[in-house]
Parts: C-alpha cells; structure tokens; sequence
C-alpha cells in the first residue's frame, strides 16, 4: 500500500472526510498509469484483430482465429474500462490523503492471457490431431 | 548519483513529471496512430478516424494540466476510455463479418 502523503513535506493534512489538490506529481503518476494500461488494451484489441486477420486458417477446427482473437478483444475493452475506474478510485484516494487499494488490473489481465495461451494452445494440437487422421 | 539527489531534482523541478506525462501522452497518441494507419489499407473507413483521434489525443497530451483542473483531465482520460472502446468495437465487427 503506498500512502498518499506529499513527498516533498507535510502538507496540510485533510480533515476526515475533506478532500484537496493532490500533490501534482502523483496526479501524473496516476495519468500515466492510466495511459500505460490503454496502451495494453489497445495492443490486446490489434493482437485480437491480427489473429482473426493474418493468422492462416487452422485446418479442420473452423473458427478457431476468432476463438482465440474474439476473447482477446473483449479482454482489451475490459481492461479500458477497469483502468479507467482505477485512475478515478486513485484519484479520489490521493485527494482523501487514504491509501491506494492493491490493483486487480494485473492479476485480471495475467489470468485471462494465461487461459488464452492455453485455448489457442489446445486448438492448435486439436488441429494438428484432426489434420493428420 | 544516488536516489536522495534524484528525489531532490524532482523536488528542484516538477516539471520532469509533467514532462514524463507529455511524453506518455505521445506514446498513446502514436499507437492510435499505429492501429489506423494500420487499417487505413484493409479498412479505410475504420483507419481515417483512428488516425484523426490520434491527432486529437497528441493535441490532449500537449495541453498541460494544472492543479485543481482535475475535471477537464478526466474528460481527457474518458476520452482515451471511449476511443480505445470504439477502436474495440471496430475491431469486434471487422473480426465478425470477415475471415470465416
């Protein structure tokens, strides 16, 4: 957990339940962050569109480039969507001087990666099984 | 130079912040860029407005945030949000009309 405190000296400290200017430099530090996981969703959403695109057919499993490129997508418009209410519940921490909670974001996004890899995996030994019978 | 110097030049300029963040801007604005430029060949009518959002994106990333601007910096970022969601959206029904 990191703390919201000002790094440069004791701020004024807010009263419970008061809110105030963050100090700029975790601002940023929070866009930035919030511009590196659009960056990730953008590149799962062309990794997603390559497979259905550029992937050559897999012979005797039809369908299998949007099984794997489909899902892939998906995992990139999630990712925009989360990244972006953890930039909001960053920012609303750092403006309450609380706590960041731990992010979901890279456990969510290793997870999905992880059970892609291994359906594309499958089906690519599906169909090598299929296409030597 | 050891990291109590480091943290004392941030403290000398916050504007290193700021421009790490400009140049985070860029790195988003050019691989909007990238994926319509990408598809300007296949998919003209989906590469041409990527390729103008990212124009826009470089533009958003140019103007520096002040403190208490907080609300027009989530407009920013809820920008990005929708185009990234749009860009997926796209990619969704190009996946599903073609390459069957």
């Amino acid at each position: 957990m990191t703390s919201a405190a000002s790094p440069t000296g004791p701020a004024a400290t807010p009263r419970p339940g008061k809110e105030r200017e963050p100090d700029a430099r975790f601002t940023f530090a929070n866009e930035r962050t919030f511009l590196a996981w659009s960056r990730t969703a953008l590149a799962l959403v062309v990794g997603g569109l390559a497979v259905a695109q550029l992937l050559p057919p897999f012979p005797g499993v039809p369908g299998a480039r949007h099984i794997i490129g489909i899902p892939l997508i998906l995992l990139g418009a999630a990712v925009a969507v989360f990244s972006y209410a953890e930039w909001q519940a960053n920012q609303r921490a750092l403006r309450r001087d609380e706590p960041l909670r731990r992010s979901p974001l890279p456990r969510f996004l290793a997870a999905t990666i992880a059970v892609i890899a291994l359906l594309a995996a499958a089906l690519a030994l599906l169909s090598a099984v299929t296409s030597h019978r | 130079m050891s990291p109590a110097s480091i943290d004392d030049i941030e403290d000398v300029d916050p504007g290193l912040a700021r421009e790490r963040t400009e140049l985070a801007w860029t790195r988003t604005a050019i691989s909007f860029a990238a994926v319509g430029g990408a598809l300007l060949r296949s998919h003209p009518a989906a590469g041409v407005p990527i390729l103008a959002l990212s124009l826009l994106i470089w533009e958003l990333g140019r103007r520096p945030g002040k403190p208490g601007t907080g609300h027009a910096r989530a407009r920013h970022l809820q920008l990005i949000t929708v185009v990234v969601l749009g860009v997926s959206l796209t990619a969704l029904v190009i996946t599903l009309i073609t390459g069957w």
